[in-house]
């Protein structure tokens, strides 16, 4: 788990799951699906696209809304998540997952404007 | 080309003398005449010199064009004709009997080479060859009484008008304009679609805006159709009477009062003297009363609608008395004699290109048949596209009457005073929009059992980010009996009444977000924003870096809406010399001095008591206890309104104090952040700076 956190994980969407295989990249989704098993579920982005999410240990409760997974994606384009996290939507502004997605495009649009890297750790 | 034309007949036809079998080519053939009546078929001929085409074929020879017997460029005897001259001079031939000498192959070709024979370019748009003369063979031609216009000189000025409708726009083509109305016009009579008119225009260029005209004229004349079409052979019917005596010169007297021909709405213009209209009153007003420099008046105006399309008429003075009792919105009426004129786009939003003015001659006659005369033109936008309008477009629209406010006085600039009242429309689109009805309409509203509201001719304005205003020439129904109504109300009862849907017009709060004028703190300085005459107001989104604590509070006057200082006279009275009184006491109120930061630089701005209490998060009477009692937990309201960002809406203006001019800005608005309104102007922004 700490290696992921030092990592820069750049926000990414459904269709840049193919660029990221295989590095540290951080989701958010609406959750759609849960398998039975509670090991795996299904989460769509912005765009409407669908990825799959998971987990080392089953789920614990049900999970619904929108979520912030972090974690690897794997060669299938699975992200094996180390941690997730729930969006709250009884409070506060409900989260526009739309224009999430428009500005996830953005990020990645103008890499030389929005750059990730590595912290230098001082 | 063995056959010798008769040279010089055209020529002396032209003239209207009479020629004894005359041995013409038949240079063009041209259908005129309503497509569901029996076609009419005009001529041009050639003798080889000149080209005439103001010949009509009487119907009994139809046939021969029918049965491609007479085609272009074979060789006629004229046999039996008969020559028609118009009020204006023209002459028009009518062929009763030709007998083909020469076929079109035989022939070859065109002989010679003729000169088109009218005074000018005659063809171009020979426009209405139509009617009159065929009609039943005898030349009735331009009397065609048709009644509504019957002259020939209506029926000149019909086709001429079509032309010269264009004419108006093209001084130029004037002349060939008259020029075909020559041969057209005998035909006046049944304003017949004449295919060849359309043709016509092409050949002036300059005319080029006809052709539309000319089309629908066209087609439309024919509104009247059952009676039109009659009038060629078959029914000299209606105007067989008439016409009988007219033949020639423009007998026009007829008209008004027996309209047994209406001419369409779509044709109207202004060099065409008489005419007759059948339609329906679709929109009426009430009755205007002004005064200006040059005396006053009234007027009332109406809108009225038939197949071919819309035109106001309005009614000043004398006419107002006359008419404005007669004239029923709903009611279709036979309407001629009134002055036509370019219309005035600021008045009206209708798309005609003329307007009618009644005067003292105008008559307006009830019409019983009322077939196929349109209630109402609407076109109606879905509420979902009327973000894709413009702002103060005109638009119908038809939508289910969710909810009404109640009825308020507003007083406007011009301190009158005025209802008003905003309704909730929703339609199929699942879109809500507010619609702001005014004056009488706002009252007479009734807004109960969530009725079917159809409006014509509203305004759209971006007040609110979209939103709809009934104007003075708008025509609001209520539960109309037009098929969308319907659809509407079976929609509404099934499923509109449960949506949620959303509106396009956003409540206050939001409102100003469609309107303000973004800027970034860093404009104010590189702007020179204030240095003009005006004030300049500007929204901004920006931090509180700092709050001035000292002297943030003053004693005011007490008195309702007197803010000023008061002094304290330290024997526990205080003085307001505004008010000119003094006082055991005094209120509160807030001055605050802050400072805003945003990404690119910083500004001192003031806030007053009400937005100095949004950003403080506590009254000014509160603030000034606490100040007495607790230091510290005054100076905690200030540390926790420090670094919070908000939507600020200011005024900067260049002030001189003392000797030295300052940019000041003052703080009118604070509002909270709407994030996602922000991201969205951030990303349209990026977006407009990378394309």
């Amino acid at each position: 788990m700490a290696g992921i956190l030092d990592v820069p994980k750049p926000r990414i969407n459904c269709s840049m799951l193919s660029q990221h295989i295989n590095r540290a990249v951080c989701f958010v989704g609406r959750v759609e699906k849960v398998h039975p098993t509670g090991k795996t579920f299904s989460v769509s982005d912005g765009e409407g696209n669908n990825a799959t999410v998971e987990l080392n240990e089953p789920l614990e409760e049900e999970l619904s809304g929108i979520v912030e997974v972090i974690g690897m994606v794997s060669n299938k384009g699975a992200i094996m998540a180390t941690t997730y996290d729930v969006l709250r939507e009884d409070k506060g502004t409900p989260f526009d997952l739309e224009l999430y997605n428009e500005a996830v495009k953005l990020i990645h649009d103008f890499p030389q404007h929005y750059p990730f890297e590595v912290a230098a750790s001082g | 080309m063995s056959v010798r034309l008769t040279e010089g007949a055209v020529e002396a036809l032209f003239k209207g003398v009479e020629v004894n079998n005359p041995m013409l080519q038949l240079l063009s053939i041209r259908q005129i005449g309503a497509p569901s009546a029996s076609p009419r078929f005009r001529l041009m001929m050639s003798d080889g010199q000149h080209s005439l085409s103001s010949v009509i074929l009487a119907t009994q020879l139809n046939y021969l064009i029918e049965q491609n017997l007479l085609v272009p460029n074979c060789v006629c005897l004229l046999k039996k004709i008969i020559i028609n001259t118009l009020a204006d001079g023209r002459h028009v031939v009518i062929v009763m009997d030709l007998e083909i000498l020469q076929s079109a192959e035989e022939t070859g070709g065109k002989i010679g080479n003729p000169t088109p024979c009218s005074a000018d370019g005659k063809n171009s748009s020979p426009k209405k060859v139509s009617s009159s003369t065929s009609v039943s063979a005898s030349p009735p031609s331009a009397a065609v009484p048709g009644t509504s216009y019957s002259s020939s000189n209506t029926a000149f000025s019909a086709s001429g008008g079509r032309g010269r409708g264009f004419t108006g726009k093209a001084p130029v083509n004037a002349s060939p304009m008259k020029a075909s109305p020559m041969k057209a016009s005998p035909m006046k009579a049944s304003p017949m679609k004449a295919s060849p008119m359309k043709a016509s225009p092409m050949k002036a260029s300059p005319m080029k805006t006809s052709p539309m005209k000319a089309s629908p004229m066209k087609a439309s004349p024919m509104k009247a159709s059952p009676m039109k079409a009659s009038p060629m052979k078959a029914s000299p019917m209606k105007a067989s009477p008439m016409k009988a005596s007219p033949m020639k010169a423009s007998p026009m007297k007829a008209n008004s009062a027996s309209p047994a021909k209406a001419m369409s709405i779509a044709n109207l213009n202004p060099y065409q003297s008489k005419w007759t209209i059948r339609a329906r009153v679709t929109n009426k007003s009430n009755i205007r009363t002004w005064s200006n420099s040059r005396g006053e008046g009234k007027l009332f105006s109406f809108e009225i609608v038939d197949e071919s399309g819309e035109i106001k008429i309005t009614a000043f003075n004398n006419e107002v008395d006359k008419f404005f009792s007669l004239v029923e919105q709903g009611k279709v009426y036979y309407i001629s004699k009134a002055t036509l004129k370019a219309a005035n786009k600021q008045y009206t939003t209708l798309k005609h290109e003329y307007e009618m003015t009644l005067h003292a001659n105008s008559s307006i006659v009830p019409c019983d048949d009322i077939q196929g005369v349109p209630t109402l033109n609407c076109d109606f936008v879905p509420i979902a596209e009327l973000e894709n309008r413009d702002k103060d477009a005109i638009i119908d629209l038809i939508g289910v009457c969710k909810s009404a406010e109640d009825v308020s006085r507003i007083t406007t600039k011009s301190s009158r005073e005025v209802s008003k009242r905003e309704l909730s429309l929703i339609d199929t689109t699942g879109k809500v929009v507010t619609v702001t009805l005014w004056g009488d309409e706002a009252e007479k509203f009734d807004s109960s059992g969530q009725p079917v509201v159809a409006i014509k001719g509203a305004r759209l304005s971006d007040f609110g980010g979209r939103s709809l205003s009934a104007l003075f020439s708008s025509t609001v129904m209520v539960n109309p009996d037009i098929p969308e109504a319907f659809r509407l109300r079976a929609w509404y009862d099934k499923e509109g009444y449960a949506l949620d849907s959303q509106s396009l017009t956003e409540t206050r709060s939001s409102v100003s977000g469609s309107r303000m004028n973004w800027k970034m703190l860093s404009d104010v300085k590189s702007e020179s924003m204030g240095h003009g005459e005006k004030a300049d107001y500007f929204s901004c989104i920006a931090t509180v870096v700092y709050i001035r604590k000292e002297n943030c509070l003053y004693q005011a006057c007490p008195s309702a809406d007197c803010n000023k200082k008061v002094i304290d006279q330290q024997n526990g009275l205080y003085r307001c010399e505004k008010c000119n009184r003094d006082f055991p006491n005094f209120k509160y109120r807030l001055l605050l001095s802050a400072n805003l930061a945003d990404f690119g630089d910083n500004q001192w701005v003031t806030c007053f008591q009400e937005t100095a209490e949004v950003l403080l998060g506590h009254s000014a009477e509160a603030l000034g206890q606490l100040r007495d009692t607790d230091e510290d937990a005054f100076d905690e309201v200030f540390q926790k309104a420090t670094f919070r960002t908000h939507i600020f809406k200011n005024r900067a203006k260049l002030e001189t104090y003392n000797d030295e001019c300052r940019v000041k800005v003052t703080v009118l608005e604070v509002l909270p952040v709407n994030h996602r309104e922000y991201s969205r102007r951030l990303l349209s922004n990026i977006h407009k700076l990378a394309s």
